[in-house]
């Protein structure tokens, strides 16, 4: 634009802010910063910031904002040129201890010990691919828009899945998590999660779990596969970093491993998940999720037990308090799949046509959420506070997956969106 | 039948780690001490990969020339739309009232996510104003 300008930041984005300005080509850029936060303060309160001081600089707020737009530029400040941002040496050498601290003194581990990368292991595991090691396997940043993409091969994909405890005959699943470029560690301030839905025959080939313990810490390939996605969201794009490029307020355990759910496909009553989107059963596909929590979905409303229970009404009951930022996936034990399917709804689209049409909340009860939207458009306009609308417009947001080991007809249920599937034989 | 590798491996008394292909590793053990001349055994050292990838090239931009004064210049005060931007720039064009009358202030609140660019907006103030305040977080 060629117009000065004086941002002001609060301080719980003090670190975000600086280094943001940095990668974005202004390391001197003149940020005031101010209390956090100014959400829900009084307008007294919020004045009373600007008479005060910049927390950061200590000086007069309103007197610091006036300077950084008249005070004359200095020489550094006035530069031009490019710069790469340092990342490290390409190797490491030193005892095993040292290199297990070191990694994690660098913010490279999830503050577990690693499988420490050396060349063997590393070439180990790229003989699981046909692609070549210094291939561009995809762009990733912590943000889009917020933080540049990196870029990264095949080999640092193999560095990263050596770390997680992966075994070869895991590398191209995980080459295919880092082909889509989405980070298990999205930078908001909800501590967001990611999940990926394993189908087709490679469940079986990997010895995938998808019985009792599916989601839990009971099978090598779901635990690293899931691991090696947060050490790539860490090391592949600068991301992780608390304060800077990750500001989760509270954190998530699942950010650790992700949800990484294998499909039970045998015993579901309906097709997999990767049929619906159009894939042949015997590809091998990943389909992605992400959004907010996952939680227990035995308390719904209106189950009822006899003589079948109500699942479907349940399921209704327990999103209906969802945000609609981001759509419903059900994870379903296949006790309630087949349960469902008896209760007639031979197709997850026949499932989900129901629920969209059932699952209802008043205006009055958007208004009171956060991340909660009303219609727009002309059907909007005769909208009352006791008007009764749909909670998701749309069929698509909701989702089906079949899982677990028929212990009990239980689901769980995520707050999240599908966003895309790739086929993992791309990357064999 | 399917064989299931880890339990034949423990079964062996080998472990299953082996599966990760790491014979080398299983051979270096055999390796763990060395003796200096001292004959004190020293701990051997690995070479190890950085599994970082690989960041864009930053293009410095110099910042855009301050301005003398402010006195009689028109101030964009533009809201990222998080929570509270909008009422904290209020306060701002309040203080500018009572501290600064000649500074003319405009509200307005940047299209898109927050980190978007607004190129409708950027272009207004090029046009209209000579500096922005811009409220960033919540």
């Amino acid at each position: 634009m060629g117009i000065p300008a004086a941002p002001m930041v609060t301080i719980a984005f003090k670190d975000l802010a600086l280094t943001n300005a940095a990668k974005r080509g202004m390391p001197l850029q003149r940020i005031s910063f101010t209390p956090h936060p100014v959400w829900g303060k009084t307008d007294e309160q919020m004045y009373a910031y600007l008479d005060g001081n910049d927390p950061v600089s200590g000086k007069p707020l309103m007197k610091e904002v006036v300077d950084s737009l008249t005070r004359p530029l200095t020489a550094d400040e006035s530069k031009s040129g490019t710069s790469t941002p340092p990342v490290g040496a390409p190797t490491f050498t030193d005892t095993a201890d040292n290199l297990q601290q070191y990694f994690l003194d660098n913010g490279m581990t999830d503050f577990m010990p690693i499988t420490l990368p050396t060349q063997e292991k590393v070439d180990a595991m790229l003989k699981a691919t046909k692609r070549k090691p210094d291939e561009i396997v995809g762009k990733m940043t912590p943000a889009q828009g917020a933080f540049p993409p990196w870029s990264y091969t095949v080999q640092q994909v193999a560095v990263n899945a050596v770390m997680a405890g992966a075994i070869p005959d895991y590398f191209p699943t995980i080459l295919a998590i880092g082909s889509t470029g989405i980070s298990a560690l999205f930078s908001s301030t909800n501590s967001l999660v990611s999940a990926v839905i394993v189908n087709g025959p490679i469940r079986d080939k990997l010895q995938m779990n998808y019985g009792i313990g599916a989601m839990g810490p009971f099978n090598q390939a779901n635990a690293t596969i899931g691991r090696a996605w947060t050490l790539m969201s860490k090391n592949l794009d600068g991301g992780g970093i608390a304060g800077e490029t990750y500001m989760g307020s509270q954190g998530n355990v699942i950010n650790y491993s992700n949800l990484i759910i294998p499909e039970n496909e045998k015993d579901s009553p309906w097709p997999p998940f990767h049929v619906q989107k159009g894939f042949k059963p015997e590809e091998n596909v990943l389909s992605f999720f992400f959004g907010f929590n996952i939680t227990q979905g035995q308390g719904g409303k209106g189950l009822g037990v006899k003589p079948i229970p109500l699942y479907n009404v349940a399921m209704s009951a327990n999103v209906a308090p969802f945000a609609s930022l981001f759509g419903a996936l059900f994870i379903l034990d296949p006790l309630v799949a087949n349960g469902l399917g008896d209760l007639g709804f031979k197709t997850k689209e026949q499932l989900a046509d129901w629920l969209q049409k059932n699952t209802t909340v008043t205006v009055k009860d958007v208004k009171s959420m956060l991340f909660s939207g009303l219609p727009r458009g002309p059907e909007a306009a005769n909208l009352t506070d006791d008007s009764v609308i749909p909670k998701w417009p749309r069929v698509d947001a909701y989702n089906f997956v079949v899982c677990g080991g028929q212990t009990n007809p239980y689901h769980q249920l995520a707050n999240m969106s599908y966003r895309l599937s790739v086929k993992i034989d791309d990357w064999a | 039948m399917r064989i299931n590798r880890r339990n034949i491996l423990s079964l062996m008394g080998m472990s299953p780690a082996l599966l990760a292909g790491a014979t080398a590793e299983a051979e270096q053990a055999k390796k763990t001490k060395t003796k200096t001349a001292k004959g004190v055994a020293a701990e051997a050292k690995l070479t190890v990969l950085n599994p970082r990838g690989m960041p864009p090239p930053i293009t410095l931009i110099p910042m855009a020339p301050r301005l003398s004064t402010l006195d009689d210049k028109t101030i964009y005060l533009v809201s990222d739309g998080f929570p509270g931007a909008d009422a904290f720039l209020n306060q701002i064009s309040i203080w500018f009232k009572k501290n600064m009358p000649s500074v003319t202030t405009v509200y307005r609140l940047k299209a898109g996510g927050f980190a978007d660019d607004d190129p409708k907006l950027f272009a207004e103030i090029k046009a209209k104003g000579q500096a922005v305040i811009m409220a960033i977080g919540h």
